[in-house]
């Protein structure tokens, strides 16, 4: 069975710029992807490719097995990177015609403008143009825009670049609602531990490919690395746990961090932490999501 | 969902936009206060219009006053010349001494070319009351010496020229609407919204319709009245006139969806609001030079060859055909290529206008090259 969104082998290239070089991933019905990636990755292009807005070279966006048509994106909710809506145009008018737009009739867009105001506290200020709301409220309205006809693949570009942290809990719980719902929702963020903590899946693009897709849990856990943190009371300063395949991350005071082969056992290096001081504190695990990031694309 | 159905939502939203912002309520009242205005003005300014009329004796008791008090309604006044013969009348016509000969024996009037529709209806009631007669069969008949002047009359040429600057006025107003609109949905941003949806296409014709159809309504009220006040006589001219008037609202429309596609596609290529301005340059320019090159040929000859080829080249013919018609009348075959040939163009231009649109609205950080846009016309 085909997963609901496809991309397959994307190539993109803007004059000597390869965007998306062979990019491939998917998302699932009532499944949350990060899609996550430093700068100029090819995370824009790819998520535009989807609605058409980038003319692929080469490869394809498949929904259900099928090329994404016309008809398949008025199904899709989009929050574009650039945020921008109609300044002069009341809020509710606004909303309703970008559901008419995905098809609603006017009157079930008018009924989806105003219960989708009233669900983000915006119900008074239906009349009230765009221009004249905060710029947070504003935001809300652009979510509102993506969400507004029940799409059942919703894609976000940074969805929670310069949010405050309320908005941001606010958000996810949404995102975490819409794929309650059935939907497929991918948003790329560079707030890495935020996507560890809301996301299930993820993928990771550099140089517009894919280096690493999957469950968060598993992509930690295949890791060729470990974390080892290491708090120590009375160690010599320079002191360094004899283990061969342990390398040095940081030293701040007694503490120590460490990254090693995930073959080392970490009783060798606990161990060996013994002889020398009084261990304060240990801990071992698979790397977090932003060092595993970090491993994937650092430079 | 059908593109019939997008394009209808995008040029309401058009429609409420222009709406909303009251300059198009402003502009609408302007043009009719100036219209109505010159209306007043022409009133105020022209004096009582003063007849002669030859009559041959004996004048019958009381044709003076009739004449007189049939006269006022219309503002005029009319002199009576008594002559001997219709003879000598017929010479004094001629010779441009008097208006009009008035036969009473053959219940006729006659003029020296053309028919002077205000007076006929002066000497007529003023005869049927004389002569205690009842409405509605006519008391008089109305003749020429010579066959009507074909040569224009001032005030043919007249619409002519207006109209054909009215409609240079309305395509270049509108059209910078519809530029202004493309490139603010650009620095809105808004644009990638609307295009994850909606066709380039289908945005592009929708934009054009809706500010369209704002420019028709708005023309036809102004021509609308204008004509209406032709016919009523207002103006000193033929009320037939006010057909050619009218012949301008439908060529607004060719005219219009022509250039706004053009300037819409030249939005698209634009990055800023600041580049806009000079990013319609290109289409105002051309808009201007077929305008002047539509005047020098129509003023040098108005049924010559250049006349006749401007009047089916569709980048003139919505400026040629609604003035020529005034001037000489345009046969009806050149009607039909005209606006096959214009909604021919309109086709490859909408097509073209697509491409460059699509491609370069997303494109913010550079202006567009006029390079790249033709290279694009010619991708399959």
């Amino acid at each position: 069975m085909w997963a609901m969104l496809t991309l397959a082998d994307a190539r993109k290239r803007f004059g000597p710029i390869e965007a998306l070089d062979g990019c491939s991933f998917s998302v699932d019905r009532g499944r949350m992807l990060g899609f996550l990636g430093p700068n100029g990755a090819g995370k824009t292009t790819a998520m535009r490719a989807v609605f058409g807005l980038v003319q692929l070279d080469g490869g394809e966006v498949l929904w259900d097995g099928r090329p994404v048509g016309l008809e398949e994106r008025l199904r899709f909710g989009y929050m574009p990177e650039e945020r921008g809506l109609y300044p002069r145009m009341p809020v509710g008018e606004q909303l309703a015609y970008f559901g008419q737009l995905h098809g609603l009739t006017a009157d079930a867009a008018r009924a989806a403008a105003s219960g989708w105001l009233e669900r983000l506290g915006l119900a008074d200020r239906i009349g009230a143009k765009l221009e004249e709301l905060s710029h947070g409220n504003q935001q809300r309205v652009q979510l509102a825009a993506a969400l507004l006809h029940e799409p059942e693949l919703l894609v976000l570009d940074e969805p929670f670049a310069g949010l405050d942290p309320v908005a941001v809990r606010t958000l996810a719980e949404t995102l975490r609602g819409e794929a309650a719902r059935g939907a497929a929702v991918l948003f790329s963020s560079h707030q890495l531990e935020l996507v560890q903590d809301i996301c299930e899946e993820v993928a990771i693009v550099d140089r517009g490919r894919v280096v690493a897709a999957g469950a968060v849990a598993e992509l930690r856990r295949r890791s060729q690395r470990r974390q080892i943190a290491l708090q120590l009371d009375g160690a010599p300063p320079q002191w360094l746990p004899d283990v061969p395949g342990v390398e040095l991350v940081q030293r701040r005071n007694g503490d120590l961090r460490l990254v090693a082969d995930s073959r080392v056992d970490p009783q060798q290096v606990l161990a060996e932490a013994e002889r020398t001081a009084r261990v304060v504190g240990f801990s071992y695990g698979p790397p977090s999501l932003a060092e595993l990031f970090l491993e994937l694309v650092g430079r | 969902m059908t593109g019939r159905r997008t394009i209808t939502l995008v040029a309401r939203r058009e429609i409420r936009d222009r709406l909303r912002s009251r300059a198009f309520l402003y502009s609408t009242l302007l043009m009719l206060l100036l219209v109505g205005g010159s209306t007043a003005l022409n009133s105020v300014v022209s004096r009582e219009q003063s007849y002669r009329v030859a009559v041959t004796a004996p004048v019958p008791r009381g044709l003076d006053a009739a004449l007189q008090r049939a006269a006022t309604p219309f503002d005029a006044n009319v002199r009576l010349h008594v002559l001997s013969s219709a003879a000598a009348g017929r010479e004094q016509l001629d010779a441009k001494k008097v208006d009009a000969l008035l036969l009473l024996r053959n219940d006729r009037l006659v003029f020296r070319a053309n028919v002077d529709t205000k007076l006929a209806a002066v000497a007529d009631t003023a005869v049927r009351a004389l002569r205690r007669h009842l409405p509605p069969a006519p008391e008089l008949t109305t003749a020429t010496l010579r066959p009507p002047d074909v040569k224009t009359t001032d005030a043919a040429t007249a619409v002519a020229y207006i109209g054909s600057l009215l409609l240079l006025m309305s395509l270049a107003v509108y059209g910078q609407w519809v530029l202004t609109s493309v490139v603010e949905e650009k620095s809105n941003r808004v644009v990638e919204l609307i295009l994850s949806t909606v066709r380039p296409r289908h945005l592009l014709a929708g934009k054009v319709i809706g500010i369209g159809l704002l420019g028709v309504a708005q023309l036809a009220l102004v021509a609308g009245l204008a004509s209406v006040l032709l016919a009523a006589g207002v103006f000193d001219a033929p009320a037939s006139l006010g057909g050619s008037l009218a012949l301008v609202v439908p060529w607004f429309a060719l005219g219009f969806a022509l250039y706004a596609v053009a300037y819409a596609a030249a939005g698209a290529l634009a990055s800023r609001q600041q580049d806009a301005s000079s990013a319609g340059q290109a289409v105002t320019y051309t808009l201007l030079g077929a305008y002047f090159v539509s005047y020098v040929a129509l003023s040098a000859d108005s049924s010559g060859t250049f006349a006749h080829v401007l009047t089916v080249f569709p980048l003139t013919s919505p400026l040629v055909l609604p003035a020529r018609s005034a001037l000489v009348g345009v046969p009806l075959w050149e009607h039909a290529l005209a606006v096959v040939l214009v909604l021919g163009s309109i086709d490859a231009l909408v097509r073209l206008a697509g491409r460059v649109y699509a491609h370069g609205l997303l494109r913010s950080g550079s202006r567009l090259g006029l390079r790249t846009a033709w290279r694009l016309s010619h991708r399959p």
